[in-house]
């Protein structure tokens, strides 16, 4: 009988993503990372773990999701920029290329005394090292009014996938002439400009098929990411038909009505034909339960992104406090390569590099017109720290918008090719 | 005199630059390894397939030619407020060991 290898092994096992019915006394002494969440801090971390250490480490991924639809460039879809498809990824790169266990069930909970994770199906995976990525959840009670059953009707599509979908029917759908009443969420939330590059996409779809629609943005906060260039394009591209409102202007959201679509505001109520609400967020639910968290978030150890409260537990992206990094899916990949460096070096012994981080947020405000944002961090003992950055200039001329919209279509295509192939 | 002191001081660099170009062992400080972590950063936006479209490949670059295009950005010569950031914080040893790994990378 052939032997099977330890790489044979892997590669039967990423095959066939049944890695929890096999029993957990595989591999002898090799050291286990489990990742939970596939977005782009734990794919990145899971494959740069996995790939740098050939083999010395046994990767297991666990996503519910066989099919990951980045919240980055969902608004170029509601934009008509790109197709839904083109913002799917898989993760049989990250199996077959780099041998990650994939694993597509719910983590249910941590044991962090046992350092196991228990999942939706009653298997468990231990670890010695525990990376939790899982993204944000929404506070639905937020917003007065608000509810899970409530966002069938006013989507929030702050989780990229079907929610996405929905709310890009209900704008093409909106009457003509219609208002669309949009609500950003309170800082800090996921992708900083990503509301107000909705906006921008929205209004595009309105100039294109339904001129006369509105806008009125019931913003919670009197100022916003990239401020001075969305006002500017909106004026440019859009002018009469985005209304943005700061929460000193209308006082604050009273309450919102989805029966009547109404929101009561001290200036005034406000009737929508279609709307968007995007309640207050916080780390998803797993890191709360795996007893990382303070408050909404995690804090971390800015050097390594090891959690404050567990140092076998890493926290990644949105769901930690990474201040002064903005929580943006070009951080979390920013992060998952020190976490996953950091890893493979208190597991292998593998040399430890000084931590360094960056971000470029994009966002397209109409055709052509690409603006950015971004900045370097490196790690102070209480925070990640910024030490440069740039952002795009109002009255920039058309060739460097465009050129900047193409760079995005160049980084979208980085990432995800970084985090899934 | 100074303007002597310059002019060989000049000569001298422009020597060594080329040699350090003509052969990246000579390439001061450089490490294989520590130019494959620094790559992380660059491959969330160029992509290592090389199929991206508004941003280039820098994989298989020769060490010469990705050394001149990172030192035109840190000295913003070259206009791209991107990567003007990413170079500003690259130090020789940095610069010369992501010029040998990538060089050396599909």
């Amino acid at each position: 009988m052939a032997k099977i290898t330890r790489r044979s092994f892997v590669g039967i096992m990423a095959a066939s993503t049944t890695a929890l019915s096999m029993p957990s006394i595989a591999f002898g002494a090799l050291p286990r990372v489990v990742v939970i969440g596939g977005g782009a801090g734990g794919a990145t971390a899971a494959k740069y773990i996995a790939k740098d250490s050939k083999g010395a480490v046994d990767v297991t991924l666990v996503e519910a999701s066989k099919r990951y639809y980045t919240c980055f460039f969902s608004n170029l879809y509601l934009g008509d920029f790109r197709n839904y498809g083109s913002i799917g990824h898989n993760y049989y790169g990250l199996a077959v290329n780099h041998g990650v266990n994939m694993v597509h069930e719910w983590a249910s909970s941590v044991n962090s005394a046992e350092k196991k994770v228990y999942l939706g199906s009653g298997a468990t995976v231990s670890y010695d090292k525990l990376v939790i990525s899982p993204g944000i959840d929404l506070k639905f009670n937020s917003v007065n009014g608000y509810s899970p059953e409530a966002q069938s009707i006013m989507p929030h599509a702050w989780k990229s996938g079907t929610q996405v979908q929905l709310l890009k029917n209900q704008v093409k759908g909106m009457k003509k002439g219609g208002t669309f009443v949009m609500v950003p969420p309170p800082n800090p939330y996921r992708c900083p400009p990503g509301p107000y590059e909705r906006i921008s996409m929205i209004a595009h779809q309105f100039k294109k098929t339904n001129p006369t629609a509105k806008i009125v943005v019931l913003d919670p906060k009197n100022k916003f990411s990239k401020q001075g260039l969305f006002m500017e394009g909106w004026q440019k591209h859009y002018p009469g038909m985005i209304e943005w409102i700061s929460a000193d202007t209308h006082g604050g959201i009273k309450k919102i009505n989805t029966s009547t679509m109404e929101f009561e505001t001290d200036l005034d109520t406000f009737k929508a034909d279609a709307a968007s609400v995007i309640p207050a967020q916080q780390a998803g639910r797993i890191a709360m339960n795996a007893g990382v968290n303070k408050g909404d978030w995690c804090p971390i150890v800015p050097a390594s992104m090891q959690s404050q409260a567990d140092e076998n537990i890493y926290v990644l992206g949105d769901a930690s406090i990474a201040k002064s990094m903005p929580k943006s899916g070009f951080s979390a990949n920013s992060q998952a390569k020190v976490a996953a460096n950091h890893i493979r070096g208190s597991l292998t012994g593998s040399k430890v590099f000084t931590p360094r981080f960056a971000n470029t947020c994009w966002s397209l405000v109409a055709t052509n017109d690409g603006i950015k944002v971004g900045a370097n961090y490196d790690a102070k003992p209480d925070k990640i720290n910024k030490t440069s950055g740039f952002i795009s200039k109002t009255g920039e001329d058309s060739n460097l918008r465009k050129a900047t919209y193409e760079e995005s279509i160049g980084w979208y295509s980085g990432i995800t090719s970084d985090m899934f192939s | 005199m100074k303007s002597k002191f310059v002019f060989f001081s000049i000569i001298i660099l422009l020597l060594f630059s080329n040699k350090i170009l003509a052969d990246d062992k000579a390439l001061a400080g450089a490490d294989f390894e520590y130019g494959q972590h620094l790559s992380g950063e660059c491959v969330t936006c160029h992509n290592s397939t090389g199929l991206g479209q508004g941003i280039p490949k820098i994989t298989g670059m020769k060490t010469a030619v990705f050394i001149k295009k990172i030192l035109a950005y840190k000295t913003k010569e070259k206009d791209n407020a991107v990567m003007q950031m990413v170079a500003d914080r690259l130090g020789e040893e940095e610069i010369n060991s992501l010029a040998l790994y990538l060089s050396k990378t599909k």
